[in-house]
């Protein structure tokens, strides 16, 4: 019997699993991918070989890469991004760690309090949630990002738009900035200069502006792997999980177990209550089934797999929003074409930010050219000029919205990739019933019926679709300042990688899943702690620091309602991720 | 666009025997999906099948050429029947027909509950195209149209590689838009396009209220049937997406074994992406914006 399980080692999962840890609870860790133990082992800087969804490194799907991975059904043009492994999704992500707009929150009363969508907010208020913020920013590092010439010319546009620089961690309104990212900064010789032989650490610490976040971070190269610069989980709470006891008093490390996929949640009547008892898992390799009980079961599996989970297990849905409410910041994308040097591809995928309360927000998004072809391909309005599927919108950007295809995609990248600016259309999006997660009539995989993730793009609600044109229109005001030649809008079909509220908190029994606590209505001793949680799209800020926040406040009433203790995060000072007693310990193991 | 083309709806009995078999309980799930291997070889096929594998393979290939063709032009003969072709290397010398087909018969998890009927309701498509295979006296009299290779390849209970619907797909796709593609150069009508009606192609597919949905939906059993007009939006979507990040990638240049490239790939060219190859960093840092290394509230 442990003291807590915890489902899924992404996003939130291991921030749950390194608060209890550090308490001296009894935590076991279950990942249903890989380990990626040995990076520079592992892993490339190629795209084909690391992001390809079907076979790269970064997929769904189990450690062994001759087996296929796990598919999913999306019934519309759309690519959900979901990663299997220790770190999750953000094993390639951005780090980029925005505060969630106020006016997301009970109890916002700004001059705009009613353009939010004033329906699915969180249960409690922005003040409740700051000290949270700001124990995750504390421990992830969160600094604020260093500047490469993209970003220079994102900054340029944003100059002629009539907006302040903020220059706090909350967003007060309409403003940009350089982002607030979860990377070290760039020390020694990190960011000034390419010769790879001055580049092992300590000579350079922290960002090295390799251009490789996508492909996964391990830079500085000879750096202990809590101290590579960007802080996906597996660079940081998961080394924090599994060393707890060299760095918290009365720590007990975490036992994580990867390619161990969760099948089954098991309840049991209490008491007339229905409550949490236990897992079984299924090992990836051997195919066996494992199965352990614990006081406490928390769902980290993230916004698609937790509904699956749930479903699969027989759980109660009484309101019948279990998969209902995701969110997916209903993105864009806009292309600009220069005549100068851009450096596009270089340095951090994103360290600028525009944001736009109550309509969403910008961010530039260097890609390399595989991925980059990709983003100029995905579209819900045809081929431009060719067809338009029913849409092709015009505006202030060159010709109708659509697909960069065949000879003009070919033109326009030939120019140079390092003279393209990209910018990603954030829109802030209302929770709706309708986009949500079932189980796919298509056959079962070996881990039982698969989900389903059905999004309706076209019939978004009123002020959702209002907000995408509005920010699509501010990205080219942005970039036709920064002196773009050519202005592109690819017009994306979803791509659902900022994910969100498909297991919303709130403070409605009739539309949530959660509690204000953070524990299902349904079933007693079971918590989620992932982005599922959030209880909105928070206004457009990229999820994972909200969804960190919010993990930890769970950790903290678990640790109350559960095991008699006290809450932390008021009184105690966090420690940081990069802490040396960290390193050492990772070395003892061999990490 | 010319009207699509109102299809028969003809009952194969092969059809019948693939629905029996994939929707019979049990063994639903994808054999070819957990182990590929055993799909290669099956000594108690009848012969007639060993012959319409490779013609098929071929076809699916030209099919594929034609695709990525279309995702980055180049200087070969597919780009320039699709008359938009380009002097510098494109998806024939990138290896992207390579890259689909090793990710369509090996990595896409797709259920064979799903790929058998598809295939079975192309095949009810393609009967009425006319769409012939060239050059292949080998076959028995009755193998020689498309449909019948086919029909007899779905008949026999292998797997079917899925680069084989896909390329159905594209091909019935292909007459509709230009029903003389049925013959010309290449083997497979949907090479034998124009830019523009491949383009027209892709608008059948993606269309909501197509008559491809409409005539493939009527082959599916209930609760199949209705997933069948999504998961064709999402297959036109994905083609062109995968075919051009294929074709911008390093696929055909990589040695998995020693993690290395072979060759500078031709997207990396093509675009000027990090000209001296792979970097531990790059010289990029300006500086922070306006002097600013922190903030607070
Ligand atoms: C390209 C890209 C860029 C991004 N950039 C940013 C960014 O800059 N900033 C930001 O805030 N966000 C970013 N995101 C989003 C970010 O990745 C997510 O917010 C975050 O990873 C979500 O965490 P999660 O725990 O909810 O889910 P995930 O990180 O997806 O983790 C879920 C984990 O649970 C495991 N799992 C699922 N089901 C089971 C099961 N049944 N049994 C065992 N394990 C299971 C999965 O394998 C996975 O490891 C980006 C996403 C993408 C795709
Ligand atoms: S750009 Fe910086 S944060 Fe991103 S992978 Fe390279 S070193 Fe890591």
């Amino acid at each position: 019997m442990r003291d807590v399980i915890v489902i899924g080692a992404g996003g939130g999962g291991p921030v749950v699993a390194k608060e209890l840890a550090a308490k001296g609870l009894d935590v076991l860790l279950l990942e249903a991918g890989p380990r990626h133990a040995k990076p520079r082992e592992e892993w490339t800087t190629f795209e084909d070989d690391a992001n390809n969804p079907l076979t790269g490194y970064f997929r769904l799907g189990p450690t062994d890469r001759s087996k296929p991975a796990w598919y999913r059904e999306w019934p519309q043009n759309s690519f959900v991004w979901q990663l299997s492994g220790v770190g999750g999704t953000t094993q390639h992500f951005y780090g980029n760690y925005p505060r969630a707009y106020p006016g997301v929150f009970k109890g916002y009363d700004g001059a705009d309090r009613n353009e939010y969508d004033v329906n699915h907010r969180f249960p409690f208020t922005y003040s409740e949630m700051v000290p949270y913020f700001e124990w995750v920013e504390a421990i992830m590092p969160v600094q604020t990002a260093a500047m490469g010439h993209k970003e220079q010319l994102f900054f340029r546009g944003a100059e002629t738009m009539n907006l302040p620089v903020q220059t706090t961690k909350t967003t007060r309104g309409p403003s940009y900035r350089p982002q607030e990212n979860a990377i070290l900064q760039p020390g020694g010789t990190a960011g000034k200069t390419s010769d790879k032989n001055l580049l092992n650490y300590p000579q350079a610490t922290g960002c090295t502006f390799c251009g490789y976040c996508f492909q996964g971070c391990m830079r500085p190269n000879g750096a202990p792997r809590n101290q590579f610069a960007k802080r996906s989980t597996d660079n940081s709470y998961v080394p924090m999980a599994v060393t707890a006891e060299v760095w918290a008093r009365g720590g007990k490390p975490v036992e994580l177990i990867a390619d161990a996929y969760v099948t089954r949640v098991h309840t049991e009547s209490r008491h007339g209550v229905l409550t949490a008892s236990g897992v079984t898992w299924r090992d990836n390799v051997s195919g066996d089934e494992h199965r352990e009980d614990a006081r406490v079961v928390v769902m980290s599996g993230g916004c698609t797999e937790n509904p699956r989970l749930w479903f699969n297990s027989g759980l109660p849905n009484p309101n019948g929003w279990v998969g209902r409410g995701y969110t997916d910041h209903f993105f864009d994308w806009m292309i600009g074409s220069f005549d100068d040097y851009t450096g596009n591809p270089k340095g951090v995928g994103s360290s600028a930010r525009l944001d736009y309360p109550p309509y969403g927000g910008l961010e530039n998004v260097g890609l390399p050219p595989a991925l980059n072809a990709f983003a100029g391909t995905l579209s819900d309005s045809g081929i431009r000029g060719q067809y338009r599927n029913g849409r092709g919108q015009t505006g202030p950007w060159d010709g109708p919205a659509g697909r960069l295809m065949g000879p003009e995609l070919k033109e326009l990248l030939a120019g140079g990739i390092d003279k393209l600016l990209t910018v990603l259309v954030i829109t802030d999006d209302d929770v709706e019933a309708q986009n949500r997660v079932t189980t796919s009539a298509l056959p079962a995989d070996e881990n039982g019926p698969i989900p389903k993730v059905t999004f309706q793009q076209r019939k978004r609600t009123k002020r959702t679709l209002n907000n995408r044109e509005f920010m699509a229109r501010k990205a080219a005001e942005l970039l036709r300042g920064a002196g773009a030649k050519k202005v592109y809008r690819i017009d994306w079909a979803p791509l659902i990688l900022h994910v969100q509220s498909s297991m919303r908190m709130g403070e409605s029994e009739h539309n949530s899943v959660l509690d204000p606590r953070g524990e299902t209505r349904a079933v007693k001793r079971l918590f989620i702690a992932d982005n599922s949680a959030l209880s909105n799209g928070l206004g457009g800020p990229n999820p994972t620091l909200t969804s960190q926040a919010l993990a930890t406040r769970t950790a903290e009433k678990i640790f109350q309602t559960y095991f008699d203790g006290d809450p932390w995060v008021r009184k105690e000072t966090p420690v940081v991720s990069t802490d040396p007693r960290i390193s050492v310990r990772l070395g003892q193991l061999g990490l | 666009m010319p009207a699509a083309v109102p299809l028969a709806r003809r009952a194969f009995l092969a059809r019948i025997g693939v629905l029996g078999a994939a929707l019979g309980g049990g063994g639903l799930l994808t054999r070819s999906l957990l182990n590929p291997a055993d799909a290669a070889t099956n000594p108690l096929l009848p012969p007639a099948v060993d012959l319409v594998r490779p013609v098929l393979a071929a076809l699916a290939r030209d099919t594929l050429n034609g695709l990525t063709a279309f995702a980055l032009p180049g200087p070969d003969q597919y780009s320039r029947t699709q008359r938009a072709s380009s002097r510098t290397p494109g998806a024939m010398e990138a290896g992207a027909t390579d890259f689909m087909i090793n990710a369509l018969e090996h990595f896409v998890p797709f259920p064979d509950a799903l790929a058998q009927p598809i295939s079975a309701a192309l095949v009810t498509g393609l009967a009425d195209t006319g769409i012939s295979l060239p050059g292949l006296e080998v076959l028995p009299a009755e193998l020689r149209t498309l449909d019948q290779a086919f029909a007899a390849l779905l008949q026999s209970d292998e797997t079917l590689p899925l680069s084989f619907p896909i390329a159905g797909l594209l091909n019935l796709m292909a007459t509709q838009v230009n029903p003389a593609a049925v013959n010309g150069p290449h083997l497979s009508p949907f090479a034998r396009l124009t830019y523009a009606e491949k383009a027209k192609a892709f608008e059948l597919i993606e269309k909501t209220d197509s008559d491809l949905v409409a005539l493939l939906d009527v082959q599916f059993p209930e609760p199949l049937k209705a997933s069948v007009s999504g998961l064709l939006k999402f297959v036109g979507g994905a083609l062109i997406e995968f075919a051009t990040f294929g074709a911008y990638g390093e696929f055909a240049v990589f040695d998995p074994k020693t993690k290395q490239l072979r060759k500078r790939p031709v997207g990396w060219t093509l675009t000027g992406y990090q000209p001296d190859g792979p970097v531990e960093g790059w010289d990029d840092f300006i500086g922070y914006y306006q002097g600013r290394t922190e903030v607070h509230d």
